[in-house]
């Protein structure tokens, strides 16, 4: 069959018509798109009053969302990271960055491992939204932490630390056959664990 | 007659009965095999076929070294569940527990620095114990010394001696001296007695055999040693 000299077919050219709009719209719009649909994941994830269609909205998964809330909270820790050379800075850079995308690729095949039938990066996706908390803690706790006394600190590390791992666990555990749920789920909390534990000690 | 089936009598209307019900089966396409099985999922989501209960089982079979009762438990259903998770966690507990028992001696608590080494060398040590090694043992003790444990039976069991482990480092942040080597201690005779009384069938064969015992014991030896003077060291007086 020959197409060179016939009209392409009409879904073509819409799909033209859609990717020269892309084209056309200025840097700021694509920007916006992008960061309200991170924000629309964000609230559906981490607000369990949100998920009417039982996750569905998941399968659309990105991980834009995760790399920008592991990139910040890198950043974050490893600037309040206390130095007397660089060294220390970039160590807690690379540990949380390393922690947040092994783990999460490690806790996903257990997950798989275990018998759940997820589609792989839909819970690095979910693991990675879920992140968002523990950024919030490191954020206050680098800010305000030198003024707080020790007791007071643990009480947004361990509130974060409980929303973390609640939204994520519901996912998680609807993956696996009822006997192994909590073999799914521990890895799940001691992921968040390590990186409260960050943000608690830095 | 014909032979139609096993069963060849004439049902009423005169047809043959055969045993077997019309079923119909769907064709479904034999699954590539692939060039590295070792490499697949499939072949280790047979490690992972057990439930919250044997895990918990297989802990108390553990902690109660002396008795020769971990093969019962696992049942010829090794996992690697186990080994994974509990040295994972006790990677945690050696990287927070030994920087904070080092907090509570430091006296300058405002300028504490924290060990990120700790993290590392955690990974290293605890991996190496709980992998690398007893893939090692196994294959010495399948292909060499003819034992009936697989390689996994033999990573199975060093995962789940390690559990110990957990309540030992964690009571271990006490920063005490002889309160810390006591509990190594403890935690090293019931690992050890752990793996010498659960391979004992195996080893009690021949004198080869019994050897093996060796390098188990200075393994777990070589294990706290790192343990207490790596993380758990205390500072008694400050160098300027």
């Amino acid at each position: 069959m020959e197409y060179s000299n016939q009209r392409p077919p009409q879904n073509y050219s819409q799909m033209d018509d859609q990717k020269t709009l892309d084209l056309e719209e200025s840097v700021s719009e694509t920007i916006m798109r992008d960061l309200r649909m991170i924000a629309f994941k964000l609230k559906y994830v981490l607000i369990p009053k949100e998920q009417e269609d039982n996750g569905k909205e998941l399968r659309n998964w990105d991980l834009w969302g995760p790399l920008i809330f592991c990139l910040v909270l890198a950043m974050t820790l490893s600037f309040k990271a206390e130095s007397t050379t660089t060294s220390t800075k970039s160590d807690v850079f690379a540990i949380i960055f390393v922690l947040i995308w092994v783990g999460a690729f490690i806790v996903t095949l257990n997950a798989q491992l275990l018998g759940g039938k997820v589609s792989f990066f839909q819970s690095v996706c979910l693991l990675g939204y879920c992140v968002f908390p523990i950024n919030i803690e490191a954020i206050i706790i680098a800010f305000f932490g030198s003024y707080l006394p020790f007791v007071v600190k643990l009480i947004p590390v361990l509130l974060c630390f409980a929303w973390s791992a609640y939204s994520s666990v519901g996912f998680m555990a609807s993956l696996v056959p009822p006997h192994k749920k909590k073999l799914a789920v521990y890895p799940v909390f001691l992921f968040y664990l390590f990186l409260s534990w960050f943000s608690l000690i830095v | 007659m014909q032979n139609y089936g096993s069963n060849n009598d004439l049902d009423e209307k005169g047809q043959v009965m055969t045993d077997q019900p019309k079923i119909k089966v769907k064709f479904e396409p034999k699954p590539k095999p692939s060039a590295c099985p070792i490499c697949t999922i499939e072949y280790y989501q047979k490690f992972f076929d057990i439930e919250q209960r044997d895990v918990y089982m297989r802990v108390r079979c553990s902690l109660l070294s002396w008795k020769p009762e971990f093969q019962q438990c696992v049942a010829k259903n090794p996992d690697l569940w186990g080994p994974l998770w509990i040295s994972t966690t006790i990677i945690f507990i050696l990287f927070a527990g030994g920087n904070l028992s080092r907090f509570l001696l430091e006296e300058d608590k405002k300028h504490f620095q924290y060990e990120y080494n700790y993290m590392y060398v955690a990974v290293f040590l605890v991996y190496a114990m709980a992998f690398v090694i007893p893939i090692i043992l196994g294959f010495i003790m399948k292909y060499i010394l003819k034992s009936e444990l697989g390689v996994f039976d033999v990573v199975c069991m060093y995962g789940y001696s390690l559990s110990v482990y957990i309540f030992v480092l964690i009571l271990c942040i006490i920063p005490y001296n002889e309160a810390q080597w006591f509990f190594l201690m403890s935690g090293l005779a019931n690992s050890t007695i752990f793996l010498l009384v659960n391979l004992w069938d195996f080893m009690k064969k021949s004198k080869p055999t019994l050897m093996i015992a060796i390098p188990i014991i200075v393994f777990n030896v070589a294990l706290i040693l790192c343990f207490k003077f790596y993380f758990f060291r205390l500072i008694y007086a400050v160098d300027d």
